[in-house]
């Protein structure tokens, strides 16, 4: 289990530290050439903008985390969960109020989020397989339930409350930083999250040792479907519209920002507050690559490569403290 | 052995579950569409199949080897947009092979990264998968490209001695191919072997790594080939073109069989699953079912296959265990794990 706390390193090998100081030391080199490059970049304006824009896949990326450490890989069905949030949360409006239609948006999506667990925890499917189908299932009932149009919202409180800022701080940000700040103890001071981590480090190993291995991980199939929808609820809400592609990619997006932060997909290490730092430095990324004048399609051809490189120096360095 | 009679229905039906899958599209088409079993439909599902068709047999030397390759999609918008792209510059015939040599190219970046420096096939596909769909959009600058000689590619969707199109012909015959190799050659068989346990194979002087980049190589190949033929069957070189295939590609080869756990599978299997797909889609279609709809069929049959795959077979490992033994020279279990 000491790989579970990879923020405090027992040894101090290349490796170790290579993977303590990469995440701050990536986000203090992206600030400084972002500095050098455009004068609004380090503008309170701009640094809002920026985390306020990636809030919402911000939620994703922290459920994925759980479904990444407890060796679940990837959850293919976060698009189709996001657009159940958002569609449900606008289009049940009428019948049952702002209030309601959010709740029953979450409500919605985190049965998505069931259906994975069950297939995937209990009947032990492959967790890419099952999500793709469950994906696909969603996605066509939610364009089925609005005959593939789009959804306007009503103004309400709740959405000018989403809308809003509380010490100019945008509440999207502020509710990414709330469930962050749930979620990163969650992982690794409680039993749940320590289940998490035994289940992907080796799951016969945590069923023998008496792990309910198969809760744990249809449960992180839950939290990303639950956060999913939320997600899905919050752009509905602040968008006042909603399509069944409002989520397409972020899957993709929820899981670079996994991978960059140093969580592995394959189960066993990983911590929310490294998604976190995935997430920012993702952000800046994109915003950085607006700011330079670089066309916007760019975004994802600096992002993987930033994948690959920032996955292969930790292989690197694994396989030479490995054999050390 | 009576109590056991209905788990062996059960498997006996999954195991030919592609054959019960083709039947029933056969009956419920034939039962609610006139003229549905005719050989014009036939050829029709068959052509239209060629593109996911392509990607789905480059999938499944990859996933018979336990690797996955996520950046198909984006190696058919590449290679399209490539050919399309190239066509007034060099010519038809030659942009054409310029569109599948991008793709092996792609799929050789894919091997490299794969097995020369360790990173998981997940992860690896999954960031070339963002790097080609960005760069096609890129070099077209997000629109699609048209082709300035519309006329060339339309014998490829011509007809060909009734069943045939040239281009489904090329499909069947490639999926032949692929068959005999992994069946009847000993290097096919080994692939077999790499995919059920990679580092076994490597300790029996089986070359593991050589046959996982081989497996992308092809890949490569198919999804370049698959862009090519949609490019020029459409005047069109789209940069988003392979983004949405993906999906179906995958469907099409679990449906046939070919586990993402490696080990198992047969391209013959992936054809059937491919034009079992198809075959509902289009009856689907010509029952007037929106296209929305028709992914959640799609769906449903893939969790209902699987999950009855799941429940009639004994194995009792976890699924999630596929994909982790990337690692291919012999290493304690503790190291295989820190792999990715």
């Amino acid at each position: 289990m000491s790989e579970t706390t990879a923020l405090v390193p027992r040894t101090s090998t290349p490796g170790t530290l290579f993977s303590r100081v990469s995440i701050p030391l990536a986000i203090v080199a992206l600030v400084a050439i972002g500095a050098f490059i455009s004068p609004s970049f380090l503008t309170a304006p701009n640094l809002v903008n920026v985390l306020n824009a990636n809030a919402a896949v911000g939620l994703v990326a922290l459920g994925m985390t759980f479904v990444a450490v407890c060796g679940g890989l990837a959850d293919l069905s976060v698009p189709a969960n996001v657009a159940m949030g958002a569609l449900v949360t606008l289009g049940a409006q009428h019948a049952v109020g702002p209030f309601g239609a959010a709740l029953l948006g979450l409500l919605v999506a985190t049965a998505g989020g069931v259906i994975n667990g069950l297939l995937i925890g209990y009947l032990r499917i492959n967790p890419i397989i099952a999500t793709l189908g469950t994906g696909s299932v969603l996605l066509g009932v939610s364009q089925q339930l609005i005959g593939g149009g789009i959804v306007y919202g009503e103004p309400s409180a709740l959405a000018d409350f989403v809308k809003s800022s509380i010490l100019s701080i945008p509440i999207f940000v502020w509710i990414f930083v709330i469930v962050a700040a749930i979620f990163t103890p969650l992982l690794s001071r409680t039993a749940f999250g320590r289940w998490q981590l035994a289940v992907g480090g080796n799951y016969q190993a945590a069923e023998a040792s008496a792990v309910p291995v198969r809760f744990t991980k249809a449960s992180a199939f839950v939290l990303t479907g639950l956060l999913a929808g939320l997600c899905g609820v919050l752009l509905g809400l602040s968008n006042g519209q909603a399509r069944p592609i409002v989520g397409t990619g972020y899957e993709f997006v929820a899981i670079t920002a996994v991978v960059i932060g140093g969580t592995s997909l394959f189960g066993g290490s990983g911590s929310v507050l490294r998604t976190v730092g995935g997430v920012v430095i993702t952000a800046l990324i994109g915003n950085l690559i607006i700011l330079s004048g670089l066309p916007t399609q760019s975004t994802g051809l600096v992002t993987g490569a930033i994948v690959l490189v920032a996955v292969g120096v930790d292989v690197y360095f694994r396989r030479k403290a490995g054999r050390e | 052995m009576k109590r056991l009679d209905g788990r062996r229905v059960a498997r006996t039906a999954v195991q030919y579950r592609l054959l019960v899958l083709l039947v029933a599209v056969a009956i419920v088409g034939s039962v609610t569409i006139d003229d549905f079993l005719t050989f014009d439909t036939f050829q029709s599902i068959l052509n239209r199949a060629t593109v996911v068709g392509f990607l789905a047999l480059g999938l499944t030397p990859v996933l018979i080897a336990g690797q996955i390759d996520l950046s198909i999609g984006s190696i058919l918008s590449m290679a399209g947009i490539t050919t399309i792209g190239l066509q007034p510059l060099i010519g038809n015939v030659p942009a054409a092979l310029a569109g599948v040599v991008v793709g092996v190219l792609i799929g050789s970046i894919n091997a490299v990264i794969v097995v020369a420096f360790k990173i998981s096939s997940l992860v690896a596909t999954l960031a070339t998968l963002l790097i080609f769909a960005s760069l096609s959009l890129l070099l077209t600058n997000s629109q699609p490209v048209s082709s300035p000689d519309a006329v060339f590619g339309i014998p490829l969707t011509g007809d060909l001695l009734g069943i045939f199109t040239p281009r489904s012909a090329m499909f069947v015959v490639a999926a032949v191919l692929l068959f005999v190799w992994l069946r009847f050659t000993p290097s096919g068989r080994n692939l077999y072997a790499v995919g059920s346990n990679a580092p076994a194979a490597t300790s029996a002087g089986i070359r593991s790594n050589g046959y996982i980049a081989t497996t992308f190589l092809i890949s490569g190949f198919s999804g370049g080939a698959a862009g090519v033929l949609q490019s020029l069957s459409t005047a069109t070189g789209s940069p988003v073109a392979g983004a949405v295939l993906l999906i179906p590609a995958i469907t099409a080869v679990v449906i046939g069989g070919t586990r993402l756990e490696g080990g198992r599978g047969s391209s013959l299997a992936t054809l059937g699953g491919v034009l079992a797909l198809g075959g509902l889609t289009t009856m689907l279609e010509f029952n007037g079912v929106p296209s929305y709809t028709q992914a959640i069929y799609t769906g449903v049959l893939l969790i209902i296959l699987i999950t009855l795959d799941r429940l009639v077979s004994n194995d009792s490992r976890p699924a999630s265990r596929t994909l982790r033994r990337e690692r291919v020279e012999p290493t304690t279990p503790r190291e295989t794990r820190r792999n990715a």
